[in-house]
């Protein structure tokens, strides 16, 4: 078993990473944000709401709930001074977490380069703060781990899903907690999740957002199902739904994550962002909101190969011999003996969950190590 | 020896190639306690299905434990199952769009 030392914040939160936060209220802060950012780029991240001009609700609960991620040893809110996401505003509601948290104005300190020399005096201060974070001993009912898709091809179906959710019921098994989110990818399967779901009220809910997702394609007329698919050998969408499905193991489904706020308890969740905020985005965009819903970790399975990263560690999966071949330099876990038939999903699964545990403890992925840190 | 095919769940009726498997061939699809020997009675690609037992028509046709369409006509262990004996009774009519007769 290895041991996870994590960073234990303020508001009882474990972390498995140790970063200082930089977050732009605004597209006119970005260009500063990200330049604070390159004169430390081994300690910070940076990410934010560019459309920050206007307060909407989704996206401010986004980057305050990214503010309060356990990753964060403490933060500095980047504003221009006229906009409606206001940078105190920001760093008053993150700040809630008892985590030491800054704010700087462009206007208000008179332009790029002042304020760049005022953010990086507080960067130092916050890196050093961070430097001095509490450690404390973690096991993996403290885990909180997403699982994300892109780039899929038949070997997802036939075995990185199947994989993700082997390693998904040890890690519940253990007392951990585990996410996936795309409903759009399991039409037909509200039947199926309901059976699973804790309460009544869970069952109503997942079997209703797969209901309006197919309602949605059947409206639409697009579903995503094409010729590719059967060529592949796919019969219907109904198997590939279920291909997608069996990424979510087996364990009770304990609740449907809406806002970007922290599973109640653990288990198996689906997570289904903000309303408002868009269904369909993309595979940065997934991960940071399951980073939004606490986790601190995300599992991505991939056909084609990916360059995905995020604001937590991602694992990359891949299946596909030949793809895995070709773009191993972005790869993290070799799921190939799949499908060349050595190796059980049971064995690879179990594999990954031992992958899960050495990222939690450290071990850098490869989105870490080329810093896509994609916001 | 490496295994050609995969059975995903012990309560499925078919199985899929791993590798292009040929007609005539002998292969063994198993998971947990539950393992079938079949012999091929036609090419199958892969990432297709191959028939674990008869099929009667009508009957469902599951996949990971879950119904993914039904038999169009009998099918025969060993038979490649796809669009042309095997469709959704809700999304099946989709194949026809790309003129698939299923």
């Amino acid at each position: 078993m290895v041991d996870i030392l994590g960073y234990l914040r303020p508001d009882g939160q474990l972390g498995i990473r140790n970063h200082v936060a930089i977050i732009y209220t605004t597209h006119c802060s970005l260009v500063v944000a990200e330049k604070l950012h390159s004169l430390f780029p081994e300690g910070t991240q940076v990410f934010g709401y560019p459309g920050g001009c206007a307060l909407r609700e989704g996206p401010f609960n986004k980057i305050v709930a990214l503010g309060q991620h356990s990753s964060y040893a403490a933060a500095l809110v980047v504003g221009l001074g006229c906009e409606g996401t206001e940078a105190y505003m920001v760093a008053e509601a993150i700040a809630k977490s008892g985590k030491p948290v800054e704010a700087v104005k462009i206007n208000q300190e008179g332009g790029d380069l002042k304020t760049i020399e005022k953010g990086s005096r507080i960067l130092v201060k916050l890196l050093q703060h961070a430097s001095l974070a509490e450690r404390a001993k973690m096991t993996p009912a403290d885990l909180i781990v997403g699982q994300e898709c892109g780039g899929s091809d038949a070997t997802s179906g036939l075995a990185s899903n199947p994989i993700t959710g082997v390693a998904a019921d040890l890690l519940i098994e253990a007392g951990g907690t585990y996410m996936h989110s795309e409903v759009e990818e399991l039409l037909g399967c509200g039947e199926a999740l309901a059976a699973r779901a804790v309460n009544e009220q869970v069952a109503r809910e997942i079997k209703e957002i797969i209901e309006e997702a197919e309602r949605r394609c059947f409206e639409s007329g697009r579903f995503s199902w094409g010729y590719g698919n059967i060529l592949g050998g796919l019969t219907s969408i109904d198997e590939k739904s279920a291909g997608c499905l069996s990424k979510s193991g087996t364990k009770p489904l304990q609740g449907i994550l809406r806002k970007y706020e922290r599973p109640k308890t653990k288990g198996y969740y689906i997570q289904i962002g903000e309303p408002g905020s868009g269904t369909f985005h993309g595979d940065p965009e997934g991960v940071n909101q399951f980073a939004a819903c606490g986790a601190h970790l995300c599992l991505f399975t991939t056909g084609c190969g990916s360059t995905t990263g995020g604001l937590i560690p991602v694992i990359k999966i891949i299946a596909n011999p030949k793809r895995m071949q070709l773009i191993e330099d972005n790869a993290d876990f070799d799921a190939t003996p799949v499908m060349r038939g050595e190796k059980t999903i049971r064995e690879m699964g179990e594999e990954l969950y031992k992958e899960i545990l050495a990222v939690a403890a450290g071990k850098r992925t490869k989105s870490e190590i080329y810093r896509h840190y994609e916001a | 020896m490496n295994r050609k095919t995969i059975l995903l769940n012990v309560m499925d009726n078919v199985a899929t190639a791993l590798t292009d498997l040929k007609k005539g061939e002998k292969v063994t699809a198993s998971l947990d306690d539950k393992s079938y020997e079949i012999v091929l009675l036609e090419d199958i690609e892969m990432g297709h299905k191959i028939a674990l037992r008869d099929i009667a028509e009508g009957e469902t046709v599951i996949k990971y434990g879950m119904p993914i369409g039904k038999a169009l006509s009998p099918i025969r262990a060993g038979q490649w199952v796809h669009v042309h004996n095997c469709r959704s009774h809700r999304w099946g009519f989709h194949n026809e769009k790309y003129g698939l007769r299923a």
